[in-house]
């Protein structure tokens, strides 16, 4: 009896190495994760494990994709390129991943953009907003399912338009580069809809005293100032342009990260009114994110954010990408991506085939009672931008 | 007789014997099983190897902590990555990497080895904090995102040509320039100038008295340490495709330190054990545990405690006794470091 069982087992393995190249197609679907599991990125790096695991396990329990189960695994990205690559390059050659996700930092998404077109694979991001992924430096193997930089200037750009038309902007943003380059960016996007422009100045980080600027602001007497400062910064910023009575008669916009829920307790009355353009918010009132945030909250015991929803609605693409191809072959997935429109919790998005950018609708939140409300919906095609990709 | 100096770089000597056969066969291994992943981490172990192959010069040698050793690796990938994208040439972009990187080291040299102690360690730390923010912050240099487009080269050994895209190739590439700038760091500190290195560590205040400059002996040693990491950091982009600031980083430099210690400050050979041992450590812990870092941390902990002089330092003496039974038999140890025990020992 045991040795028939010994022979049973041996033939099922034998037949098993025989068939490996068709269990390949029949298997669980492997994807790789990189994303930051320790450093200071771990909060962002835990929004897009949450999401991404709340979508596999509500895929798998509908019976995965294309009947297959959905594998995912996970490596720390330590928000380092060098590291990242290193990371994808395990899950590419060793794991065998047929799809790799979750790079934070702008710099990892770009190298494992490259690493992937060698390795001929898929990668997509759900939370680098650097412009250049989808623009100068696309990659016919990377896909970004969340906005870019410019979409939320775009957004909020459109709001200002109709909210106070050819209004005077002053900018006041970090002297770093990314400060200058959001900068930049917006005041490109607000003089093309008629907003005009009455000067700029940039602060260093960490700036102490921003009072002395405050004299050049009150001479060239905007209606909006626009804001690119994080952190503790738009702290004092805010609050300095408060005790000086500045904020009358003034709207104060910026980029999704001046005022976040971490500094918007530090900051109190003087958030008030602060407006800016986002890809998501707990708030967005559709059957779909109603019920996204309230099994995510069950899942997580914590709400979802921007990484935690673009995440989450990631693998819906990649399964409606795949079923439509019927393969996990990275050429076909590639043609099914292109294109494709599918339903997430920010509504339907839909990836441009010409620099594989998702457009989506964008919201402008505004700090009412220190909370962000919903005031006003950008419309995924006002919101987009041009396709700048040359490459493809 | 053979001083106790020269006993113990042979003994480094057949350590680092042992690595380079141990390579091969992985290599040889490698290629046979048409591995990718494990030949290219190696290959990066190794690159990372010179870097701190270049901290245990200057902390095992001078006596000389830096905390910025990735500044010169950051220039050496930066320039070679640069000169890769205008003109695929290895040798090339080698050789613009070592312009570049001597130029940095000399300046970095002047400003450095003005103090020393804890001040150097602070100076170093701060040179190349500065430097990294620099490139983080100017756009011609890929800014925050790095450089990406470093294009896969076709590497010309005489009659050979080894693509930088063959893991097993590249691989031995690497290795040869490495082991080649362990061979010449070696060499050096067998010279007198080398026995002036040790000296200074010793005792820095009694080098004048023996007419030595204490300055220039200082400055040579920061320079070539420079020159090995800028060397190592242009087989970077080679590998990897990209360059980014995050290269520069205290992470980067802070790692080599801890790979020298680990192998064994003032060994050579231990810093490139080390160097490999943090890489696939890392590499294990990391996609096992997300707390890697704790894990790393208690290793660190646990081998400055109980092995102080490092994995090699523990090893070595026991192949110095081995070695210091054969030359009973009259001596034929090799002229070129004949000449210089005469003059050391004198």
């Amino acid at each position: 009896m045991k040795a028939r069982i010994r022979i049973t087992a041996a033939v099922l393995l034998a037949a098993a190495a025989l068939s490996q190249p068709a269990l390949a197609q029949s298997g669980p679907i492997k994807i790789g994760v990189v994303t930051p599991l320790s450093g200071t990125y771990t909060p962002i790096g835990q929004q897009v494990r949450w999401g991404l695991e709340l979508a596999a396990k509500e895929i798998n329990a509908a019976g995965g994709i294309a009947g297959r189960q959905v594998n995912l695994l996970f490596e720390d990205e330590e928000a380092n390129p060098a590291v990242a690559v290193q990371k994808a390059e395990k899950l590419f050659q060793v794991e065998k991943v047929d799809f790799l996700a979750g790079t934070v930092n702008s710099g990892s998404t770009l190298a494992v953009a490259q690493l992937a077109e060698r390795n001929d694979k898929l990668a997509a991001t759900t939370v680098s907003f650097a412009d250049s992924i989808t623009a100068d430096k696309c990659s016919p193997n990377m896909f970004r399912v969340n906005a870019r930089a410019e979409q939320q200037s775009v957004a909020l750009a459109a709001w200002l338009e109709k909210e106070k038309p050819k209004s005077k902007v002053f900018y006041l943003g970090p002297d770093y580069e990314m400060g200058r380059s959001t900068v930049a960016a917006f005041k490109a996007n607000a003089e093309k809809t008629g907003a005009q422009s009455t000067g700029e100045v940039f602060a260093p980080l960490d700036a102490k005293d921003y009072t002395q600027y405050f004299g050049q602001i009150r001479a060239s007497r905007p209606q909006v100032v626009y804001t690119s400062v994080a952190g503790n910064d738009t702290v004092r910023l805010l609050t300095q342009l408060q005790d000086f009575g500045l904020l009358s008669n003034l709207t104060v916009v910026g980029a999704s990260g001046t005022v976040t829920s971490q500094n918007i307790g530090a900051i109190g009355a003087a958030a008030e009114g602060f407006a800016t353009g986002v890809g998501y918010s707990t708030q967005i009132d559709t059957p779909a994110n109603k019920k996204f945030v309230e099994t995510f909250r069950a899942a997580t015991k914590a709400d979802p954010d921007l990484y935690g929803a673009d995440s989450y609605g990631l693998l819906f693409a990649y399964k409606a990408a795949v079923e439509k191809a019927g393969s996990t072959e990275t050429a076909k997935v590639r043609e099914a991506l292109r294109g494709l429109s599918w339903q997430t919790p920010q509504g339907e998005k839909t990836i441009r085939a010409g620099d594989h950018q998702a457009m989506q609708p964008m919201y402008v939140v505004r700090v009412n009672k220190g909370k962000f409300d919903i005031i006003a919906n950008v419309p995924a095609d006002q919101a987009i931008g041009p396709d700048t990709c040359t490459r493809f | 007789m053979r001083d106790r100096l020269t006993t113990s770089m042979r003994a480094s000597h057949v350590l680092a014997l042992i690595f380079v056969v141990a390579a091969l066969c992985l290599a040889a291994f490698g290629a046979a099983t048409g591995d990718t992943f494990y030949l290219r981490l190696g290959t990066e172990a190794l690159i990372f190897a010179g870097l701190a192959l270049s901290v245990d010069l200057l902390l095992g040698y001078s006596g000389a902590l830096s905390l910025g050793q990735a500044l010169y690796f950051g220039i050496g990938a930066y320039v070679s990555a640069l000169t890769l994208m205008k003109v695929p040439s290895f040798w090339l972009a080698m050789g613009a990497a070592f312009l570049v990187t001597l130029a940095a080291a000399i300046i970095g040299g002047l400003i450095a080895n003005r103090v020393r102690g804890v001040y150097f360690a602070l100076i170093t730390f701060g040179l190349a904090q500065v430097f990294a923010k620099v490139v983080y912050n100017t756009r011609e240099l890929g800014a925050s995102d790095g450089m990406i487009g470093v294009p896969v080269i076709q590497i010309g050994l005489g009659p050979f040509s080894v693509s930088a895209a063959s893991p097993a190739g590249f691989f031995l590439v690497v290795l040869g320039i490495i082991m080649g700038l362990y061979a010449l760091t070696a060499y050096l500190l067998d010279t007198p100038f080398g026995r002036v290195l040790t000296a200074l560590k010793a005792n820095e205040k009694r080098v004048p008295f023996l007419g030595y400059s204490v300055w220039r002996a200082r400055m040579a040693a920061y320079v070539f340490a420079g020159l090995v990491a800028g060397l190592s950091g242009a087989l970077y982009p080679m590998l990897r495709g990209f360059v980014s600031p995050e290269l520069m980083f205290f992470a980067t430099s802070g790692n080599a330190v801890i790979s020298v210690i680990l192998g064994g400050v003032g060994t050579l050979i231990g810093a490139i054990y080390g160097s490999v041992l943090l890489v696939i450590l890392k590499s294990i812990i990391g996609s096992w545990t997300e707390h890697h870092l704790i894990v790393i941390g208690l290793l660190f902990m646990a081998c400055v405690m109980f092995l102080p002089k490092g994995m090699v330092g523990f090893v070595r003496p026991r192949i110095e006794r081995l070695l210091g039974r054969e030359p009973a038999a009259p001596e034929p140890a090799p002229p070129s470091s004949a000449t210089i025990k005469s003059g050391s020992a004198a």
